[in-house]
C-alpha cells in the first residue's frame, strides 16, 4: 500500500469513523435499552440505561425459575417462556428446512429446465407473494380451519399447520436460489451427465454442493422469518402451551399492566436461536466454492 | 470402441436451423476433427453426438446402436470441455472417479482406474488437490483423465486446448496424439484452429454454416480442396484469391487472364470450364516464387514482415481480394512501396469456377 494520499485524507478517515461509530451506537441503542430493562427491578419502560440495582427477577421468570417477590411471597412463573422458545425453534427450524427443500428444487426447475410460460410463472410467483400476509389472514384462518377437520395435525392450533403456512412463503427464496444457480456454469452439470449422472444426480452431487452458501443464506432468512413472524402465528395457534415466543411474549403486555421487564427478557431470549443458527451456518457461507471448475 | 454414423442430422433451435442435414461415417478407432469458423455448428454437432442436445431429425448410430433417444450417460461417450468443467468441490481423484462412482464400481477398481489415468497424464502428484489449486494445463489434463477413466467407446473433445497458452497447446497436442495411439479409441475433436486439425486428424471434416463442406485426410484437403471455402480455410497464412477470366481450358491446362492483363497458366482439368467465364485463381503464400519466370504477377509491397525463417510480404494486386500474402526467403528484402514480381508454378496453382467449385488439379501428391 504505497498509494499517495491527499493531505486531508486522515481527517476524512477520522470523520468517517466518527460517523460510523454514531451509526453503530444508534443501531445498538434499542438492544441495550432492552437488556437494561430486563435487568432493572420493576416493569418500567423508561429509566437509566445502566441500572443502579440489578435484578434477575425477570430472567428467572423467563427461564421458569420461581423467585421471592418484594412482599416475601414466592412468585411462580405464570407463562411457559422456555416452552414458547422451543415452539419457535421447532416451527422455524422445520419450516425453514421444508422451505429450503421446496425452493431449491423449484429454483432448479426454473434455472435449468425448459417449459412453457416460465417467465410468466416466475413473475406471478413474486406478484402473489407481494401482498402482505396480514391482508389474507381471514382466508388463511378459514383454510386451516377446513384442513383441520380432515387432518387435525395440520389444522388450527397445531404446529403442523403453522409450519405449512410458513412454508408457503418461498417465492423470494426461489428467486434468490435461481439467481445463484444461474451463475454456476452449465458445463459442469453437462460434464456430470456425460459422466453418467441422471438429472437428479447431477443436481444432488454437483449443483447442490456448489450452492451451499446460498442455501445457508436462504435457510437463515427462512428461520429468522419463522422466529419473528407474528400475525399468522397469532391466529393459527391459540392454546397457551402451543404459542411461539413472538406471540407468547405479547401476553406480558395487557392493557392494565405492561410487564416491560418480563417482556424484555423474553424478547432477548428469542434472539438467541437466530444467533446460534447464524454462527453455525457461517462456516458454510464462504465464497469461491465454484472457483477452478471452469476457465474464468 | 465404436464407429459413429450420422445420417441427415438436423438441429433447430426454435425457428433457426443450425445443422442442415449432416451425413458422416466415422470409423472405429479413427481420429476425426471437426473444423470451421465460429458459429458453423461444429460444437452443436459434437453436443448432439454427446447427447447434450437432442436431434431434430436424422439418425445417430454409435457402435451400431441408434442413439437419438439414449441419454448421454448411456452412449458410452466421454467428453472434454473447452472450459474444463471440473467439479470444483471435489479433489482431482474424486473428479476422475465420479463417473465410476455413479456406475457403482468398487473402491479398489476405482482407485486402479484413476491411478492408471493419472500415470498416463502425469498428474499423480495432483490427485489430492482441488481444481482451484491447479494451473490451466493441469486442469485440462484432469479433464482428459476424467474422460479416460471411464474407458469410453468414443472420446469427444470440444476445443480442449483453446484456453491454453501457445507453448502448452503444442505440448498437449502431441500428448493427445500419443493418447490416441495408446488407446486406439474413436476420437472426435472440435476446433477452430486449422493447425490443430491438420496435425491431429486422420480425417478432417470442414464445416461451414451447418453444412459439411468437405471430408478428407489433412493433406487431401490441402492439395485438393473441393471449393473456395475449404481452400481458404485450410492452410496458414490463407490462400490468395485473384479474380480472372478463363481464356482456354483443356484436360491438363487452363489459361487465365487476370484483371491487369497478365496471363497465368494453371495445371487443372478445365475441360468443363466455359471460355470467357469468371474464375478465381488460388495461390498459397508458400507457393509464390519471387522474381519468377513464367506465371508472373506484379504488385506493390504494402508491408513486409521479417519472421526470421521467412519474410511475409503483403502485396497490392489488381483484382485480388484484399491483398496478396507472399511468403519469401528470409534474406529477401523489398521495402514497402517497391514493385514486386511474383509467380507460381502452374502445378502449384488452384482454380475455381464462378460457383466457387474447384477444377480438379492435375498434379498429385
Amino acid at each position: 500500500m504505497a498509494v499517495v494520499l491527499d493531505k486531508s485524507h486522515r481527517w476524512r478517515v477520522a470523520a468517517a469513523h466518527v460517523g460510523l461509530i454514531c451509526f453503530i451506537a444508534l443501531t445498538l441503542a434499542p438492544f441495550l435499552m432492552l437488556l437494561s430493562i430486563s435487568l432493572r427491578p420493576g416493569n418500567f419502560a423508561t429509566g437509566e440505561l445502566i441500572p443502579t440495582v440489578i435484578s434477575l427477577d425477570h430472567w428467572k421468570l423467563a427461564l421458569g425459575i420461581s423467585y421471592q417477590g418484594a412482599d416475601g411471597q414466592l412468585i411462580e412463573p405464570d407463562f411457559p417462556v422456555l416452552g414458547w422458545l422451543w415452539n419457535s425453534v421447532k416451527v422455524a427450524g422445520l419450516s425453514a428446512l421444508i422451505a429450503l427443500l421446496l425452493s431449491t428444487t423449484c429454483a432448479y426447475a426454473f434455472a435449468r429446465m425448459k417449459f412453457a410460460f416460465k417467465p410468466q410463472l416466475m413473475t406471478s410467483l413474486l406478484l402473489l407473494q407481494m401482498f402482505p400476509s396480514v391482508l389474507v389472514l381471514v382466508g388463511i384462518y378459514a383454510i386451516f380451519d377446513r384442513i383441520g377437520t380432515y387432518v387435525p395435525g395440520l389444522g388450527i392450533n397445531s404446529h403442523g399447520g403453522l409450519i405449512l403456512a410458513y412454508t408457503g412463503g418461498i417465492a423470494l427464496h426461489i428467486w434468490t436460489i435461481k439467481g445463484y444457480f444461474e451463475t454456476i456454469p452449465t458445463e459442469i452439470e453437462e460434464a456430470a451427465k456425460v459422466d453418467g449422472a441422471s438429472p437428479f444426480q447431477a443436481f444432488r452431487y454437483v449443483l447442490l454442493p456448489m450452492s451451499l452458501p446460498i442455501l445457508m443464506v436462504v435457510f437463515i432468512l427462512a428461520f429468522i422469518n419463522g422466529i419473528n413472524e407474528y400475525p399468522i402465528a397469532s391466529i393459527l395457534v391459540q392454546s397457551q402451551d402451543q404459542l411461539t415466543l413472538a406471540v407468547g411474549s405479547k401476553q406480558f403486555l395487557y392493557p392494565q399492566h405492561y410487564r416491560w421487564g418480563d417482556f424484555a427478557a423474553a424478547a432477548i431470549l428469542s434472539g438467541l436461536p437466530i444467533t446460534v443458527v447464524f454462527l453455525m451456518a457461517q462456516r458454510w457461507m464462504i465464497s469461491g466454492l465454484t472457483a477452478g471448475g471452469v476457465k474464468g | 470402441m465404436s464407429d459413429v454414423v450420422l445420417r441427415g442430422i438436423r438441429k433447430s433451435f426454435g425457428e433457426i436451423e443450425t445443422l442442415h442435414g449432416i451425413d458422416l461415417d466415422i470409423k472405429d478407432g479413427e481420429f476425426v476433427v471437426f473444423v470451421g469458423p465460429s458459429g458453423c455448428g461444429k460444437s452443436t454437432l459434437l453436443r448432439t453426438i454427446a447427447g447434450l442436445e437432442d436431434i431434430t431429425s436424422g439418425d445417430l448410430h454409435i457402435g451400431g446402436e441408434r442413439c437419438n433417444d439414449v441419454p448421454p450417460a448411456k452412449r458410452g461417450v466421454a467428453m472434454v470441455f473447452q472450459s474444463y468443467a471440473l467439479y470444483p468441490h471435489m479433489t482431482v481423484a474424486e473428479n476422475m472417479a465420479f463417473g465410476l462412482k455413479l456406475a457403482g464400481v468398487s473402491k479398489d477398481e476405482m482407485k486402479q482406474a484413476v491411478d492408471r489415468a493419472a500415470k498416463i497424464l502425469q498428474i499423480e502428484h495432483l490427485l489430492e488437490r482441488k481444481p482451484k489449486a491447479l494451473s490451466g494445463g493441469q486442469r485440462q489434463r484432469v479433464a482428459i483423465g476424467r474422460a479416460i477413466v471411464r474407458k469410453p467407446n468414443v472420446f469427444l473433445f470440444d476445443e480442449p486446448l483453446s484456453n491454453l497458452d501457445a507453448a502448452l497447446r503444442v505440448q498437449m497436442r502431441i500428448e493427445i496424439t500419443k493418447l490416441h495411439r495408446e488407446l486406439k479409441t474413436t476420437m472426435i475433436y472440435v476446433t477452430h484452429d486449422q493447425v490443430e486439425a491438420m496435425t491431429l486428424a486422420d480425417r478432417i471434416v470442414v464445416l461451414s454454416a451447418g453444412n459439411v463442406e468437405q471430408v478428407g485426410a489433412p493433406l487431401e484437403l490441402y492439395h485438393h480442396p473441393r471449393n473456395l471455402f475449404v481452400a481458404g480455410f485450410i492452410g496458414s497464412p490463407k490462400m490468395n484469391f485473384i479474380q480472372g477470366t478463363l481464356l482456354s481450358g483443356s484436360e491438363t491446362l487452363a489459361t487465365v487472364k487476370l484483371a491487369d492483363g497478365a496471363q497465368v497458366q494453371v495445371q487443372v482439368d478445365a475441360s468443363r470450364g466455359k471460355v470467357g467465364s469468371a474464375v478465381t485463381l488460388g495461390i498459397r503464400p508458400e507457393h509464390f516464387v519471387v522474381d519468377a519466370q513464367g506465371n508472373k504477377i506484379a504488385g506493390q509491397v504494402i508491408a513486409a514482415e521479417h519472421l526470421g525463417e521467412a519474410t511475409i510480404y503483403y502485396v497490392h494486386v489488381e483484382g485480388a481480394q484484399d491483398h496478396l500474402v507472399v511468403r519469401a526467403h528470409a534474406e529477401h528484402d523489398a521495402k514497402a512501396g517497391e514493385t514486386l514480381h511474383v509467380g507460381a508454378a502452374p502445378s502449384d496453382c488452384y482454380l475455381f469456377d464462378d460457383a466457387g467449385l474447384a477444377f480438379q488439379r492435375v498434379k498429385n501428391s
